[in-house]
Order: C-alpha cells, then sequence, then structure tokens
C-alpha cells in the first residue's frame, strides 16, 4: 500500500519494503562472513563428534551402544557455544558500519533510523533461529541413527527457543556496546570480559559463599545445582544461559526441585576438611521462570540503550 | 523563488569549533550549484546537514520545499520518519564512498533501490541502465571489496541516481579517480543535469566546477563568502572584460567602428593588436568581430581576458581571512 507524499509528490512505498530491504542487507553480510561459516562449521563438528565418538568407541571396545531415547530432547548449545553464536552475529552489526564508513550510504536512504535497528535486529533473529533450527534437526538425526528412536520429540523447539533468548541477551549486549562505543574491538572486549568474567568468577562464588540470590540475575551460567528425578541425577545451570535445558526439563519434570550445595571448609589439625553442605533448594518451575524474566529483562534494556544510541548517533568522520 | 535547498542562520558546532556559521543558503532548482571552499571551511558538515546525518545546533533547513530536522512543531517520533521521506527524492554521494563490500555492485543497487520503494520491474530496468551510465558493465557481479577506488565512486554515482532523485547532492564527485575518470565524472554529472535534476556538486577543483556549474556558492570558515551565477561570480571582483585583438590590415574604420560598440568602453591600439576595454564582463567577441569584419578587417587572433573562478576564490578567501595566502 502506498501514500503519496504532500511535499515531494512522490508515492511513499510501504514501510515493510522498506524494512524488509534492510533485513535482507543484513543476512547477506551476516552468511557472507567468513567467521560466522567457520563458527557454523565448528558448531557441525562438535555436533557430529557427539555421535561419532561412541560408534568409534564401541567398534574399538566391542561394547554395544545403549540406547538413549532422551538424546535429543536433552540437546542444548554450551554457554560458550551460544556466547560465540551471539558474538559472531552481533559483532560487526552496527559498529563496524560506523568504523567502515557504509552507514553513511544506509542513513541518506529513505528508511529510518529505527527501522534500520529493527532490520538489523529481525536479520540476527532469523540468522540465529535458521542456524540454530538446522543444527537440531541435525543432531535429532543423528542422535535416532547412533542412540535409537528418539522420545518427546516435540519437546525439541521448546529447547531451540530456549536457546534462542538465551543467545539473545548476549546479541542484546555486543549490539549495545557496539553502539555506544562505534568500535568493533571495544564492544567484543567487553563482551568477552563480561562472559568469561561471569563463567569463572559466579561458580567459584557460588561454590564458597553459596548461590546468592544475586547471581540467579545476572547473564551467564549461574549457579550450579543438581536435580534428582525418576531418570536419575540431572545436572542443572541456574543462568541464562541454560533457559533452553530447563525449559524441557520443567516441561520432562516439572514438579522436581534443585538442590544447590557450597562448599564448606573446616581445618582438622593442619589439614583442611573440604564437604559439600547443603545450601537451599528452588523448584525447577522458578529456576527456569527466573531465568526466562530476567534474559527478557536484559534483553530490552540493553537493546534500548542500543536503539537510544543509534537513533542519536552523528556521523562526525 | 523556487528552491531546491535553502538553508537560513545554519549553524553547526563541535565543542567551541563553529563549522558552519549562520550559513544562508539557497539552490536554485535545475542548476548545477557548485558548493566551494578549502578544507575544513564547513562544506562536508553542511551537506551532512542537508541530508540528516547530523543535526545543526541553529537555524533551519529545507530541501525540496520540506523542513528537515523536524522543524520547530515536529515531534520525536514524527521528525525522523518525516525525514526519511525526504530522502525519497534525493539522492546524495559522500566524499569518497564506503559501501560493504561483501555485496555485489548489483546487489547493492537491488538493494538501495528496495529501499526506495522501486519495484522489482522498476529495478530491472534502471540497475542496468546506471551500470552503463557509471561504466561499470561487466563488473556489476563482483564483490564491491574487489573494486578499485575509482570503481566504488561510479557505483557512488549510480546508487545516487537509482530513484531518479529531484536533486543530486554530490560531495567531491572526483576525489580518487585518475584524469579519465575525472572527465568521465564531469560528463556524467552534466547528463544528470540534462534530465531536470538540481545537482549540489562540493568541489576542491576549481576547473571542474567552472566546467559544469552554472551557479556558485563560496563558503569560508562555515559562513558563504559569494553565491550568484557562475558568470556573476567570476565577474564580481576584476570588473568588467578586456579584449586582444590582433587584426590584418587596421585602418582607423575599424577602430571608430569597434568604439561605436555599445559593450566597448575604450580601445587602444599597438601595432596590429586593439586592446579593447569592455563595459561588461559577458563574452562579446561575437559582437566584436563581426563589427571588425564588416569594416574591412581580418582577424588574426582574438582573446578575452575575464577573471575566473579560481582568481576570484583565491581573492575572496584572502579577503576573508585578513589577506593571509591560502
Amino acid at each position: 500500500m502506498t501514500t503519496t507524499r504532500k511535499n515531494t509528490g512522490r508515492q511513499r512505498p510501504s514501510w515493510f519494503t522498506r524494512f524488509w530491504a534492510v533485513v535482507k542487507y543484513e543476512m547477506l553480510w551476516n552468511i557472507r562472513k567468513k567467521k560466522f561459516l567457520g563458527l557454523i562449521i565448528v558448531a557441525f563438528i562438535f555436533a557430529t563428534l557427539s555421535w561419532v565418538l561412541p560408534v568409534v568407541l564401541s567398534a574399538t571396545t566391542d561394547q554395544a551402544i545403549n540406547a538413549n531415547p532422551n538424546y535429543a530432547v536433552t540437546f542444548s548449545i554450551p554457554g560458550i557455544g551460544i556466547f560465540l553464536f551471539a558474538l559472531i552475529t552481533a559483532m560487526n552489526s552496527i559498529s563496524s558500519e560506523f568504523e567502515s564508513g557504509t552507514i553513511i550510504p544506509l542513513l541518506t536512504k529513505p528508511v529510518s533510523r529505527s527501522m534500520i535497528f529493527l532490520g538489523k535486529l529481525l536479520a540476527t533473529l532469523i540468522i540465529i533461529l535458521v542456524t540454530y533450527t538446522i543444527l537440531f534437526v541435525y543432531v535429532v538425526i543423528g542422535g535416532a541413527l547412533v542412540y535409537g528412536p528418539q522420545n518427546n520429540l516435540h519437546l525439541v523447539p521448546l529447547g531451540l527457543f530456549g536457546n534462542v533468548i538465551s543467545t539473545f541477551i548476549w546479541i542484546a549486549i555486543i549490539i549495545a556496546a557496539g553502539t555506544v562505543s562505534k568500535s568493533t574491538t571495544l564492544s567484543t572486549l567487553v563482551a568477552f570480559g563480561l562472559f568469561f568474567g561471569l563463567f569463572f568468577a559466579v561458580p567459584i562464588v557460588s561454590v564458597f559463599a553459596g548461590p546468592s540470590p544475586v547471581l540467579n540475575y545476572l547473564p551467564g551460567s549461574g549457579a550450579s545445582g543438581t536435580m534428582m528425578t525418576t531418570q536419575g541425577q540431572i545436572g542443572i545451570g541456574a543462568g541464562t544461559d541454560n533457559i533452553g535445558a530447563n525449559l524441557i526439563n520443567y516441561a520432562l519434570y516439572s514438579s522436581a526441585n534443585v538442590g544447590f550445595n557450597m562448599t564448606h571448609i573446616e581445618l582438622q589439625g593442619d589439614q583442611p576438611l573440604i564437604t559439600q553442605v547443603f545450601a537451599y533448594s528452588e523448584p525447577i518451575s522458578l529456576i527456569t521462570s527466573r531465568a526466562v524474566v530476567t534474559a527478557v529483562v536484559y534483553t530490552i534494556v540493553f537493546l534500548f540503550i542500543a536503539w537510544i544510541a543509534f537513533k542519536w548517533a552523528q556521523i562526525l568522520e | 523563488m523556487d528552491l531546491a535547498i535553502e538553508t537560513s542562520a545554519l549553524t553547526k558546532k563541535y565543542g567551541s569549533l563553529t563549522a558552519v556559521n549562520k550559513l544562508d543558503l539557497k539552490v536554485k532548482r535545475n542548476t548545477i550549484h557548485g558548493f566551494l571552499g578549502p578544507n575544513g571551511a564547513g562544506k562536508t558538515t553542511t551537506i551532512k546537514i542537508l541530508v540528516g546525518l547530523l543535526r545543526p545546533n541553529e537555524g533551519t533547513v529545507k530541501v525540496l520545499g520540506q523542513e528537515l530536522h523536524g522543524g520547530k512543531s515536529a515531534g520525536f517520533l514524527q521528525s525522523f520518519y518525516e525525514q526519511a521521506d525526504s530522502r525519497l527524492s534525493i539522492g546524495y554521494m559522500p566524499e569518497l564512498p564506503k559501501f560493504p563490500k561483501h555485496l555485489k555492485g548489483s546487489e547493492l543497487l537491488d538493494i538501495y533501490g528496495q529501499m526506495y520503494g522501486m519495484t522489482q520491474k522498476q529495478r530491472k530496468e534502471q540497475i542496468p541502465k546506471l551500470i552503463e551510465l557509471v561504466g561499470l558493465k561487466g563488473r556489476e557481479n563482483d564483490l564491491i571489496g574487489k573494486y578499485s577506488k575509482g570503481m566504488q565512486q561510479r557505483i557512488g554515482i549510480a546508487q545516487t541516481l537509482l530513484n531518479n532523485p529531484k536533486l543530486v547532492i554530490l560531495d567531491e564527485p572526483s576525489l580518487g579517480l585518475d584524469p579519465v575518470g575525472m572527465v568521465e565524472v564531469r560528463e556524467v554529472v552534466k547528463e544528470i543535469a540534462k534530465e531536470g535534476r538540481t545537482v549540489f556538486v562540493s568541489s576542491h577543483l576549481l576547473f571542474e566546477v567552472e566546467q559544469i556549474c552554472t551557479h556558485v556558492t563560496i563558503i569560508n570558515r562555515g559562513t558563504a563568502l559569494v553565491s550568484d551565477t557562475l558568470q556573476k561570480v567570476s565577474g564580481i571582483l576584476t570588473g568588467p572584460a578586456m579584449l586582444h585583438v590582433e587584426v590584418a590590415k587596421i585602418s582607423d574604420t575599424i577602430v571608430n567602428a569597434v568604439k561605436k560598440l555599445p559593450c566597448v568602453s575604450s580601445v587602444l591600439q599597438t601595432g596590429n593588436t586593439l586592446r579593447i576595454q569592455m563595459t561588461t564582463h559577458e563574452d562579446t567577441r561575437a559582437q566584436v568581430s563581426q563589427e571588425i569584419t564588416r569594416s574591412g578587417g581580418i582577424i588574426v587572433a582574438m582573446s578575452q581576458k575575464t577573471s575566473n573562478l579560481e582568481d576570484v576564490f583565491i581573492q575572496l578567501i584572502n579577503k576573508d581571512q585578513g589577506g593571509k595566502p591560502q
């Protein structure tokens, strides 16, 4: 649908036509990045190894592979993988447009800055969604071939959705850092610093000082606990990086509780005695919903910061 | 007056530095308007304000009759949406344009065309024409990352013309081009203007502006020093033109006939050469030669000495900077 501009007398093209052009522009940028293609190859290599190695081991040790009907449904991209996918897809999104000067011709086209910002976000979402979908389908097929028929396959999209939410926190942080600093190097350093800072600090703090409630509201892997189920003990990460896995855990064991321990160190003579002491427990429903809300809040806040910075950026160079 | 660009008291400051200082700029429609000034004069800053890349601190900007930067009454969101729409009729090529290296030349034009709301059919018709116009035929399917600086400049011109704009703004279009490329760009600019568009071109190459522009604005330290037709600007400082004519078989009849012409102020004869002081800076060679021939003279050589744009530019800038040479 078009309307006519009162001053220029030109037909105003539809919002969607212009918006989709931005999406296309960003998607082509992303899928042609060598580092993105490299990351996909690495992700598929790891996914392949996870079922090829058991086959190789089975062949060399003459032991049959045990059937694992929950292999596919319990698959989740690890925290570092989520972070790297976010970094590779978002690190160049806005900051490198400023650095390379390509932002100038883009901003002088009849597309508003909000349109460009939203278009870039949608392109990133599509890229992540398509990549994860292919990866999850690959894992389901591989799992079925190696570990036999798979159960609860209808829950796989839920896990995929959770992984996308987890990825988007990091995408929002990286885009915000890149838009404010207009520097890819700086935004990458900020993202790496934050990810690895939390990656190492949170488990250490939660082990020795107890899983503080604050840790549950930070992005990343969060506090580690264990959940007792009819299938046995399952390790749980309470942070935002594990939303995909926890959504599945909640769907499968909705009334289960997760126990968190802390490390107790006591000196007995000259020797320290290290014991694990029960700290507290929380239902999986609370852990999952809290992580989802935390992720959504972080994503909205950082994207809002990025949007404001982008909207008001002046092109001085 | 039908204006394509109109700024009033336009001011842009970077901290304590005033890059554009109460600039009043008027660019008539369907003209090729040169925007001249030394480095740091405020040309690129002005252009960036015109295309919405920078916000002015003070003053108003109207492009194709539409007030930019929201005006005083526009709301937060409205100002940005309206500004995006105002760019539907503007084609802009930045100084040393940079385009995404991962896109092919034709893909870039296709995506930009979509941003202008062109249909697929329109894009399929327009893009090959533009590729041919800027001399990139055969290279349109190469990645822009493989383009030379000159080729990037050419694709820059092509993307400027995609939407068949009413106003084309070119910031230093010849920068980085070899001499052949510069001549080609000049021809393209003339071609663009023939189709009834307004071309606003900033350049530091005075001979280039002299060859292609009908109007000129000279800017220094963010303020317009002069703005008029090229002819008037060229004539403002040194006054009327002087004509040197070498005539075979010179006679008093010829000298008297020339003196009687209304455009002639005085005639000085030195041997076979007449030094004719004109009353105007306009080109009167045709009138003078006709009169000499009619009076029985045979013209061997004729030249008109007028101040050129370079003379005017240097004099104006020196004057503005208190006589200091550039």
